[in-house]
């Protein structure tokens, strides 16, 4: 469940003020966020992930406040509770892609197994690839992990910042079906923010900023 | 999976970076060690080598040729003093032994000294094989000795005049070996033993004169043992002021020769210190490198939910990864070293025995090490602390 309210945001004094409509979504509901370059999208989700803070207005997600976590508290709750996807590099280029998945739960209490994984991996097609490293990926499978790493600790919100715009037609629709299907296993809120309007007919709930 | 685990992959996924910083950092541990141990054994060696003396009374001269010269037999004597005036000076209730020596004559580089059964003692040295000097023109050897030159129990031997290896002043009497001494590892070890006697029959003979009397008969010095710390105020300033001769101390003479010869080994000490540094630069370097070079990557695990105590712990544990290695590595280029500067010096006569690094030169520098460790991974790990994860996923496109 996420609600947010009056959520204004500024870069420096003197430079042009951010604000944003607000949101409310019920648990397992979902939202597409269109805009143009530069409108403040990728900033909206930052506030969303706690890796903002806004200047003024409120986010609830489950019911806590984010203004109100200091810290190393805002750390682990973003740890536990929200997946980010990223629109190109995904994951921690030293490591394979099991070990990727385990250093995402490193951080989060979330009780996991190795058989979890796995059955994760199976489902987005990587099974084959979990001892090969990040750099022997492809771009479509790259962002599979990128799911893969934004789901595997069940988490409340999945946060998704153009995770299509690199794919050709085929790979755009692959990536969002997995997406909603592993948000919906968790029943979890997935946002994405996008200026791909390929992708508008795949979500009932859309705002444009 | 742990954060030691990330740190190590880290470490593995850039193995060139890894080894220079190893490679550079064990050489400037290798060579402090080294600097350090060679200086330790150097001075050990020597002390050793004073065994149990506390003055020498020789002629008068340079106190630090008379203690080079009757005491690590380095150098020339300084001249004879009087055997009867010896005696005399022997009999100071503050003395507790001693030993009278004289010299001047070797067997291929090796010093022959006459002198009394009480100097073996002064080094702790003991009879390996055979029996003491009991009369005149009988030899016992020092190990070393006995080894280079093959020698054994009833050998003979014609010593040649002077201290250095000729064929040309060779006396004609002959030295017959009667004993060989345990290895000690210090000066006794490359010298060979006979009574005052046998030097003033070899001596006399050369000359045709009769047995001399007592107040012709000389020595080249008196080595000095007191019973308490005493003697030391008062013997030698009675014997500078009131005798012919003079009384050094080798403790001191040998305090001043470190002063000398310790430049050449705060030179070295300065070089490795400048190496240190250097690797330790070279540590810095690369891991703030891989600190800007993996912002994204440590980005990504601000978004996992690390903290950034977690991260600054990531690459603690790198940077001490290196140093860890590059310790055993340094202690390994030591050794190795080590043995072979041994190798390549063992054709000289010098007894060449390290003494092992105590635990507390190890730890001093290994603390020195850590100082510098902690001070360039504390440089390394600021672009964490200002890290801005928003910017830089922000960045990405």
């Amino acid at each position: 469940m996420i609600q947010t309210e009056n959520l204004t945001y500024q870069y420096k004094k003197g430079t042009a003020i951010f604000s944003f409509p607000n949101i409310t979504l019920e648990k397992g509901e979902n939202l597409l966020i269109l805009g143009a370059s530069g409108i403040g999208k990728t900033t909206l989700l930052h506030l969303l992930a706690g890796l903002l803070k806004p200047v003024t207005g409120k986010i609830y997600i489950n019911e806590v406040a984010l203004n109100s976590l200091k810290n190393n508290k805002l750390d682990t709750f973003r740890g536990e509770n929200i997946g980010l996807v990223f629109q190109k590099k995904h994951a921690i280029q030293s490591l394979n892609v099991f070990d990727n998945l385990k250093a995402r739960l490193l951080f989060s209490n979330a009780l996991v197994t190795d058989k979890k994984i796995e059955i994760v991996l199976a489902q987005l097609g990587l099974s084959e690839l979990k001892r090969n490293k990040v750099s022997e990926l492809s771009e479509g499978q790259l962002q599979r992990l990128g799911i893969a790493l934004s789901v595997i600790h069940n988490p409340q919100v999945i946060l998704a910042d153009e995770p299509t715009s690199s794919l050709d037609d085929k790979n755009c629709k692959i990536v969002i079906k997995l997406l909603k299907n592993q948000a919906k296993q968790t029943n979890a809120n997935l946002i994405v923010i996008t200026h791909d309007h390929r992708i508008k007919a795949c979500f009932q709930n859309s705002i444009t900023l | 999976m742990n954060i030691w685990n990330i740190s190590l992959q880290n470490i593995k996924s850039k193995p060139l970076y890894t080894f220079l910083s190893v490679f550079i950092a064990s050489l400037s541990i290798a060579l402090l060690l080294g600097t350090q141990q060679l200086k330790r054994s150097f001075e050990n060696q020597i002390e050793n080598n004073l065994g149990k003396i506390d003055v020498v009374v020789g002629a008068k001269g340079s106190p630090l040729q008379l203690v080079l010269a009757s005491v690590l037999h380095l150098d020339n004597p300084t001249g004879n003093i009087s055997y009867k005036e010896a005696l005399k000076i022997s009999k100071n209730p503050l003395i507790k032994s001693a030993v009278p020596i004289s010299y001047g004559d070797n067997y291929k580089g090796y010093r022959i000294v006459g002198t009394t059964h009480e100097y073996p003692t002064l080094y702790s040295a003991e009879l390996q094989k055979g029996h003491r000097v009991e009369n005149a023109m009988e030899v016992i050897l020092g190990n070393s000795v006995a080894q280079k030159l093959n020698l054994k129990i009833g050998d003979t031997l014609l010593s040649a005049h002077g201290l250095v290896e000729n064929s040309i002043e060779v006396h004609d009497l002959l030295l017959t070996v009667v004993g060989i001494l345990k290895p000690t590892q210090k000066v006794i070890d490359r010298l060979i033993l006979t009574n005052l006697e046998s030097i003033w029959n070899l001596h006399d003979h050369e000359g045709h004169n009769d047995i001399k009397s007592i107040d012709e008969k000389e020595i080249t010095s008196l080595l000095i043992r007191f019973k308490s710390p005493r003697g030391l105020l008062t013997f030698p300033r009675r014997i500078n002021e009131r005798t012919n001769m003079q009384a050094a101390l080798p403790k001191y003479e040998l305090h001043k020769l470190y002063e000398y010869t310790s430049v050449g080994f705060k030179t070295i000490s300065l070089i490795a210190y400048l190496i240190l540094v250097i690797s330790c630069i070279t540590l810095f370097i690369s891991l703030y490198k891989m600190v800007k070079e993996r912002a994204f990557d440590l980005a990504i695990l601000r978004t996992y939910g690390a903290s950034n105590f977690q991260l600054i712990k990531m690459v603690f544990y790198e940077g001490f990864i290196v140093v860890f290695s590059s310790f055993l590595l340094g202690f390994l280029l030591l050794k190795i070293g080590l043995r072979f500067a041994l190798y390549c010096m063992k054709s000289n006569n010098q007894q060449n025995i390290l003494t092992a690094l105590s635990f507390q030169d190890v730890l001093q520098i290994a603390m020195l090490i850590l100082i510098m460790v902690i001070i360039s991974v504390s440089c390394a790990i600021y672009p964490i602390i200002k890290m801005d994860v928003s910017k830089i996923l922000s960045n990405e496109k």
